[in-house]
């Protein structure tokens, strides 16, 4: 299979510059996955997100953060210090050949640039600005100090993550932020839609525009349900292990396996399930009493205690196997069943494999290939994303891009000197 | 500037899209489209066996007929902005006019069951017979190629399988914690959004049309961050962190109790700065003087320490004044916001005008949630081109098979007549 896929030329010729923090890369890295060429302007020291880690070697190097590569995948690096005056004409020649700036960080940094951008506009029409701040450039709470976690806090998401209530109903464990940069994903992904519409508009019109994209109300807009049911009914949705929040305590779906591991076994009560269920506990050779004329008895007269029955026989039938056992064969059963698998568990999966989820990239430090997440779709056979190349070294790129721009050797050398590069 | 004239133009006018989808990870890819202008018509029938599972799903607007298939407010704010015709696709003169309505459309987007499509003979290859341009993008939980292209999938299994699940609570001995919701069916319509929208940009550039095959849990790969990357690095299962920041000596980083029932603040910091500044605002400024918090690796390396003494300090204040006391020295910190706060005491949703009424013709006006950013140009609405909520059931077969198809009246009654519409 080739790094290439259907659509990983979708946007071929577009040139997108991205600077600004890390919440603005996970939008770069999707579009690059779509074969734009994004130009990412890296400060002298390169971006916060090359010191976060892990870290390919433990030498905690600029060069090493994998967090780093994850969202940078196939850009080009400039080291560019945008704010310095000598840079102004190096990112006006820059912004003249580009079809979309992104620029993220508080609203006051990039607010600080808007001019510029405005000024480019009138300069090259066909520019689309795309600004990815906390809470977008205007309103109240513009200019509070947030990070990923504080997103997931005040955005919603939180409040419908984590742990089960006491049985008094008082909450002793903290409501949960989910793993990794959900907040900057969820923005990234809104910021993708906003600028692909962009695109298509400007083929309709000839004309860019500023896109003023809100951390905030992206990830507000991400919790379901919660919004809806205060909105229609008034109530609020409380969060359960493992399951969804909702108004009320429901019955739990982690169960543990023979293995010590989780699956996600859901009970749809009154469909099918007593039946199939029946049926995997009779060939896992689990004792139970299901198709006994007592339960049945018991799920006419005492239809809660039955499901607590079922849902105990579901914990046996589950126990007395292996997570991945108890996925495949529920899964051949028609149940929703899952293994509450690693994320890395899915390298090795067959079904991705086949799909082509991950691509290789190799990592010269540690002489070995990565397998990266790059793709959530195929053309009915290969992936239709992916990269034609790793994350950018800081400033591997400075010389190539700013050429192409149309600045000299000599103009660059003066860069140099004057600090802007 | 004059821009009269482009900004009546939508971004996708004069884009079709047939919208087969259910629940709502399909229905959210459509929905961003109706936003930013396509014509979506979503194609229903409202036998029991087919009916849209979220037309019957809680909340409900209060008051109306009990067995009201239009009253669901979750469904009204998922599908705002389409058209909406009922056809019955079990019987042939239905999948005719299912093809007459593909030939005229840029997209069609579903998301049934894997093999559903080619039971009714309407695959892939028989539709883009019919319309070589084509858009065709099949939503499933696994990925329809591949080795699980018959297994089945809701949010919750996605989130299993993918990884989420596992990456998101406290770590061992607590189980995972998960997601609160169907994080993945907002994500894996995102995705849908950016691919057929990318998708459409390259055809307005080549006339070429294609088939996408998105898989829901590819999607939650997509955003399990750095965590295979980790592992296979390490060699280490990935391990979850609670609300800690395992990149970075970030801490305290995690959700405080404060007064109340249920009420937390989310504190984030970055840096000994902040640490300095938080210290002193919460009225402990001996913390600082704690050689084991000093610097960034000593509260990281004494974190369970920390966090004890951060809630200990936080339980008896008021979540929003210290996350304005914070705020006002800048360090991150938010109220853990649930929906009823983000409805009545959050200013920058309401100053950014992040609720729309819209109308809906059983159930009256109520507010939707928005798009998450605002566009100098470009006009997007949530309400989409009939301006409005979701459709009730076959609220649009008069417009769409008399006016789009050009169906007769008495066509039209037969068609009625004959349970086909």
């Amino acid at each position: 299979m080739n790094a290439a896929g259907l659509l990983s030329n979708a946007l071929d010729g577009a040139v997108v510059i991205e600077c600004g923090s890390e919440q603005g890369e996970f939008a770069g890295v999707l579009l690059a996955s779509l074969g734009a060429e994004v130009v990412k302007l890296e400060g002298r020291h390169g971006s916060d997100s090359r010191r976060l880690g892990p870290f390919s070697i433990p030498d905690g190097g600029p060069e090493h953060s994998l967090c780093f590569s994850r969202y940078n995948l196939g850009k080009k690096s400039v080291r560019l210090e945008i704010d310095h005056p000598a840079a102004r004409d190096a990112l006006r020649r820059l912004a003249m050949r580009a079809d979309v700036i992104i620029d993220s960080g508080t609203a006051d940094a990039v607010a600080r640039r808007l001019d510029f951008y405005r000024e480019m506009q009138l300069a090259n029409p066909r520019l689309i600005v795309c600004t990815i701040t906390p809470f977008g450039l205007d309103g109240p709470s513009r200019d509070l100090a947030m990070t990923n976690l504080t997103h997931l806090a005040l955005g919603g998401v939180m409040a419908s993550c984590g742990y089960d209530a006491r049985p008094d109903g008082v909450y002793d464990t903290a409501p949960i932020a989910p793993e990794m940069w959900q907040a900057y994903h969820i923005a990234g992904e809104y910021a993708v839609i906003a600028i692909t519409a962009a695109l298509n508009f400007r083929e309709l019109t000839g004309e860019g525009d500023c896109i003023d994209l809100s951390i905030h109300e992206a990830v507000s807009s991400c919790t379901e349900v919660a919004m809806p049911t205060y909105i229609y009914n008034g109530e609020v949705v409380k969060r359960q292990t493992g399951r969804h929040a909702a108004e009320g305590r429901t019955r739990p779906w982690l169960r543990r396996t023979k293995d010590g591991r989780y699956v996600k076994a859901f009970l749809f009560w009154g469909g099918r399930d007593v039946r199939v269920i029946t049926e995997m506990l009779n060939e896992a050779g689990v004792a139970h009493d299901l198709d006994s004329d007592e339960y049945r008895e018991l799920r006419e007269r005492a239809p809660a205690e039955a499901q607590a029955h079922f849902s105990a026989m579901i914990d046996k039938l589950v126990g007395s196997m292996t997570a991945e056992e108890v996925f495949h064969r529920a899964q051949a059963k028609g149940l929703l069943w899952a293994s509450v698998r690693y994320p890395e568990e899915n390298i090795a999966d067959p079904h991705f494999q086949a799909r082509g989820t991950f691509q290789p990239i190799h990592h010269p430090e540690l002489g070995r290939d990565l397998h990266y997440p790059v793709s959530v779709a195929t053309d009915g056979k290969d992936r239709v994303t992916g990269f034609s190349r790793g994350a950018p070294r800081l400033g591997e790129h400075t010389d190539e891009v700013l050429a192409q721009a149309g600045l000299t050797v000599s103009d660059i050398a003066v860069l140099r000197t004057q600090g802007a590069l | 500037m004059a821009h009269s004239e482009s900004a009546r133009r939508r971004p996708l006018e004069g884009v079709r899209v047939i919208d087969l989808t259910k629940i709502v990870a399909g229905p959210n890819a459509t929905r961003m489209l109706a936003t930013m202008g396509a014509e979506v018509i979503r194609v229903e029938w409202h036998d029991q066996r087919a009916l849209d599972l979220l037309r019957g799903v809680r909340p409900l607007a209060p008051g109306g007929e009990a067995d009201s298939v239009n009253r669901s407010g979750l469904f009204n704010n998922i599908n705002a902005g389409k058209y909406g015709v009922t056809l019955n696709m079990n019987l042939p003169q239905g999948r005719d006019l299912f093809k007459k309505l593909v030939a005229g459309a840029s997209v069609l987007c579903e998301n049934y069951s894997p093999n559903q499509m080619e039971r009714w003979e309407l695959g892939y290859e028989t539709l883009s017979e019919i319309n070589p341009g084509l858009i065709y993008a099949q939503i499933t939980g696994m990925g329809k190629s591949g080795t699980y292209n018959g297994y089945l999938s809701v949010g919750p299994t996605a989130q299993a399988l993918s990884g989420l699940t596992h990456m998101s609570g406290f770590p061992e001995p607590m189980p995972p914690a998960g997601w609160g919701y169907s994080y993945l069916d907002h994500s894996t319509g995102y995705y849908g959004a950016i691919l057929i929208l990318a998708a459409l940009y390259r055809k307005r550039r080549t006339g070429r049309g294609c088939y996408l095959d998105l898989s829901q849990t590819e999607a939650g790969i997509m955003v399990s961050g750095t965590a295979t990357l980790e592992a296979q690095v390490s060699g280490n299962p990935t391990d979850r962190h609670g609300n800690r920041m395992p990149a970075a000596d970030w801490a305290p980083h995690g959700a405080y109790p404060c007064r109340g029932t249920d009420e937390w603040i989310a504190i984030a910091i970055q840096n000994d700065a902040q640490w300095a500044l938080l210290a002193a605002e919460i009225g402990a400024p001996e913390w600082t003087r704690d050689a084991r918090f000093a610097l960034a690796a000593g509260r990281k390396a004494h974190e369970d320490e920390l966090d004890r003494l951060m809630a200990e300090a936080t339980l008896s204040t008021d979540r929003y004044d210290l996350m304005n006391r914070l705020q006002r020295r800048g360090v991150p910190a938010a109220a853990v916001q649930k929906a009823d706060d983000r409805c009545e005491r959050d200013p920058q949703l309401k100053a950014r005008g992040y609720f729309v009424p819209l109308p809906h013709s059983e159930i009256g006006t109520w507010a939707i949630e928005g798009f998450p950013a605002k566009f100098a140009r470009m006009p997007v609405d949530v309400g989409g081109l009939p301006h409005r909520g979701a459709p009730m059931m076959g609220e649009d077969n008069d417009y769409i098979y008399r006016d789009v198809l050009g169906l007769g009246p008495e066509e039209i009654a037969t068609l009625r007549e004959e349970w086909v519409i």
